[in-house]
Parts: C-alpha cells; structure tokens; sequence
C-alpha cells in the first residue's frame, strides 16, 4: 500500500487553515508515528485520509489512484480508529463487531470477529452490552473493529488512551506485528509508543510539516541542544525547560536551547527533548 | 446488507422503549375499542370503517411518537459519535440510509400491525365480525401518510439537531386540541365524528377531497423526505 500526499491543504469553511501544503510519502510496511501539539493539524490529516473530510487543495494518492475516485475500493483496504468515537451501547460487543464487519463487507464475518476479539483479548468479554464495558475494553472493541478483515492501511488516532500500561505494551507489539506487512499510521502523545515501535516519525505543527524521517534522525538533529543543570533562582529565556526533578542535591533540570549556556551539562538527547526542541524552534 | 438490516431492525425493536410503546399502544387502543369504538361513530356500526378510522386517528399520536423513537436510534447524539466509524467503511452511504429507511418503516408497520391486530381480534370476538378487507382503505387513508411523513420529517429534523425530534413529537398532540379546517379533521378526530352524519345512511368509507388532498401531500412530502435522506450523499 502506499499513499501519496501532494501539496495538501484544507482550510475550514470559517477560514481556519488546518492543513498547508502537505506532502507527504507513506509505504507499507512502515509504522509511522505522528505527533504534534494540540490543534496541530492531525486530526484533519487524519479525517482527509479516511475521506472524512474535502480537501481545500492538493491530492491524495492510494497505489497511485485518486482517492475521491476510487472511495469505496480505498475503503476497503482501510481500518480506522479516531480519537473520539461511539459504539452501539445496546448491543453486545460481539454484535457490535459482528455489524461493523458487515458494513466492511466480510464474507465470513464471525471467522474475522472471532480473530479481532481473541487480538485485543475481548473474548471473555463478547457477550458484555457495550454499556457495561470499561472505557479501556470500549477502546479494544474500537481497535478491533479497525482491525477487521485484515485491511492494508491502519490509522490509529490515540490509541492507547484509557488502557493500562500492561494493555498499552499489548497493543503496541499488535501494532508493530501489524506493521510488518501493513502500513500503519498512529497518532498518538505518548512519546513511549513511538520510541518503541515506530520506523519513521512525521511531526506536524500549525499544519505544516516539521520532520519527517526516523526517530533517531531526529534525536541526532538534536545533539548538543539538551542539557541539565541545577535550578538557578533566575529564569534564562533562551532555555525552555522540559523536566524538573527533585534530588538530594536539590531541583535538577533538563532543558533544550539553541545555545547551551556554559552552567549547564550538555546531555543526551531522548525523542521527547528532540520532538520538544523541534516545536520551540518552530515556534521562535 | 441483510445482517446490516437485521441489525437494525434488532436494534429497534429489542429495547425497554418498543415494548413500553407497544403496550401503550394496545393499552389505549383496548380503552378506544372498548369504551368509544364500541358505540360506533356518527351512528354508523363499531366495525364499520369509520369507527376503524376513528380508532386510528385516536391512536395516531402514539404511533407517530413510535415512529419517532425509533428515529432517534439514527439521530441520536450517540449516532453520530458512532457515524465516524461507520462512515470510514466501504458500505455505499445510499445503500446503508436505504436499509435504515427500511428498517424504520418495518418498525413503524410493526407497531400499526399491533394496533390493527388488536381491532381484528377486538371485532372478531366481540362481534364476531371479520369483514377485514374494508378496514384497508381507512387505514391506508388516515394511518399511513401521517406516519410516513413522521419519519421522513423527523429524519430531517433529526439530522438538523437530534432534540428536534423529542419536539417533533408533541405535534400530533398540540394539533388534537386545536380546531382545526376540515381538510386536517383526522387530526383532531372531529372529521370521522362529523362527516358520516352528512352523507345518506350506511355509507361507504370516503372522504372529502381536501382531506385526500391533505393525506396526499403528507404522503408525498414523506416519501420525498425519506428520499432525499437517501439519495444525498452522507449518512444519517
């Protein structure tokens, strides 16, 4: 599978600008993270690529075939999770499941319920009314119906939101065995998920495009912009802050900067400093 | 789409709501048959159309309330929460609001069955009578384009802002207490009281033509409603 974004933008009817002049180059098998900060630009990326929304301008290419042209093939190959959704309360889990694989078109819709429950590790809880449902086995039910009939395009709009940690690590090794013949697409702010799992990372910021590439790119761009130090009683402007941690020695603190000052240690760049260091340089 | 309709119409029917509607419906309608109906109405039989038609019309906001519940399975708030995932699948949009249509009239037909079920069992045992055949035109006349047009203008309604649906509901009740033109009598009940005392004894089922007219257009307007929630492009 492989989707060519080309000069995307989108503007919303009251003249917000969403999107500007997106390009962009996904191919299977890939896990692609993408982050950025709230209001960003990802849920309307995300929305374009399940043609949720009309581009204002530029395309969206699906093995080389307009997307608006060929919705309904393109849809097929697609499973969607957004950040927000709802589920039938009234019906069972199963059921639910059982009606989104019929809307998928599935031929052998228990077949393909029955392999998504036993993934997201429902199977005990199929019979249960969605209303009777932990808002973290509300959001496998949403992975699971993402994952019916096996499509070749996966978005995943935060995800692991409202699961546990042990459930987070679960899902997260699902995504990455997903992504080993898929293309997987996961927006998320937990910084752990992409480190762990994904190849490439797209950061998105005032809906343009800041990086693109793999997270060690970005860490390296970073080198030499982290530090800590001890905290001072005056604030330094050109540092921004990104962590404090209190030590028998006092309140340690890790910033980026442009320019390290001299009281300072310079110190190892994680993906977090880097993907904060990207956003306060876009910012400035 | 069979399993997306049979889940529908599970939806629908399988809840608290259809089965309390269901009772108030047989309920109110055993009240109508057994303390109104009974009588017979402008002096005509009890199983005579007019006081069929005359049990429907009385009835007619219970089922318009019905049909409107089951619309808000669609319109719902929680529907549309729900539609962000439904509308990222491959099923044709026309395709799925055509089935939701379908289920939605099956529904409503439902419930009608229940009350016409009720009249047949209530004539046929009260008064051994089982001319069934004659009640059809009163019912075609004065159930089904109300309610026809219930669902096509609550959908639009609906699709505006979901509480416009709950209001929607007290139309038929707001109209029965206001005097209305001859051309809306079924509304308020007062045409199938009046009308039959100005035609010659025992007379065929018929009714003014502004009354026609009047069912016409409600029937037509629905059709076209439920139409055009089809045919435009999106979902419900």
């Amino acid at each position: 599978m492989k989707i060519s974004i080309n000069s995307l933008s989108m503007t919303y009817p009251n003249g917000k600008q969403a999107l500007q002049d997106i390009s962009l180059e996904l191919e299977s098998p890939s896990l692609v993270g993408l982050r950025g900060p709230n209001g960003a630009g990802k849920p309307p990326l995300m929305k374009l690529l399940v043609a949720g929304l009309t581009e204002s301008a530029g395309t969206i290419l699906a093995d080389g075939a307009p997307l608006r042209e060929n919705e309904t093939a393109y849809k097929r190959r697609l499973g969607y999770l957004p950040q927000s959704f709802g589920l039938y309360d009234e019906l069972t889990g199963e059921r639910v499941l059982e009606y989104m694989a019929a809307l998928k078109g599935l031929h052998d819709q228990k077949k393909a319920v029955q392999a998504v429950l036993s993934d997201v590790n429902l199977e005990e809880k199929r019979r249960a009314r969605i209303r009777t449902l932990s808002g973290g086995q509300r959001q496998r039910v949403g992975i699971a119906q993402a994952l019916l009939g096996e499509p070749r395009f996966l978005i995943f709009d935060e995800p692991t939101v409202g699961l546990d940690p042990e459930e987070r690590i679960h899902f997260r090794n699902l995504f990455s065995r997903a992504a080993q013949d898929k293309l997987v697409l996961l927006s998320t702010h937990i910084i752990e998920d992409v480190q762990s799992v994904c190849n490439r990372l797209i950061v998105i910021h005032h809906g343009r495009i800041r990086f693109s590439g793999t997270p060690q790119e970005l860490i390296r761009m970073t080198r030499g912009h982290v530090c800590t130090f001890s905290e001072r009683p005056e604030e330094d402007a050109a540092l921004h802050i990104t962590a404090r941690v209190n030590t028998a020695d006092g309140v340690q603190c890790r910033a980026v900067a442009r320019t390290l000052p001299a009281y300072a240690q310079p110190a190892e760049p994680t993906l977090e400093d880097a993907y904060l260091y990207l956003i306060e340089e876009a910012e400035t | 789409m069979r399993k997306v309709f049979v889940c529908e119409l599970r939806r629908l029917l399988l809840n608290k709501f259809f089965f309390g509607i269901l009772a108030a419906v047989l309920l109110y309608g055993w009240l109508l048959l057994s303390g109104e109906v009974i009588l017979g109405v402008a002096y005509t039989a009890p199983f005579s159309p007019w006081s069929f038609g005359y049990y429907l019309a009385r009835l007619l906001p219970l089922l318009w309330v019905g049909t409107l519940f089951f619309l808000t399975f669609f319109t719902s708030e929680g529907e549309r929460r729900t539609a962000v995932l439904t509308g990222a699948t491959a099923v044709d949009p026309r395709r799925f609001a055509g089935v939701r249509c379908m289920a939605l009239l099956l529904g409503m037909l439902l419930l009608l069955g229940a009350a016409v079920l009720l009249a047949a069992v209530f004539f046929a045992y009260t008064l051994h009578w089982h001319d069934w055949g004659s009640l059809l035109l009163p019912l075609l006349a004065v159930a089904v384009p109300p309610l026809v047009f219930a669902a096509g203008s609550g959908w639009l309604l609906g699709g505006a802002c979901p509480w416009l649906v709950y209001g929607w509901m007290l139309a038929p009740f707001i109209l029965s207490a206001l005097p209305l033109p001859e051309a809306l009598g079924l509304w308020n009940g007062t045409l199938l009281r009046s009308y039959p005392l100005t035609l010659p004894a025992d007379p065929p089922f018929t009714l003014p033509a502004a009354v026609w007219v009047a069912q016409g257009l409600l029937l037509l307007a629905g059709i076209l409603l439920l139409g055009m929630r089809i045919f435009r492009r999106g979902r419900l």
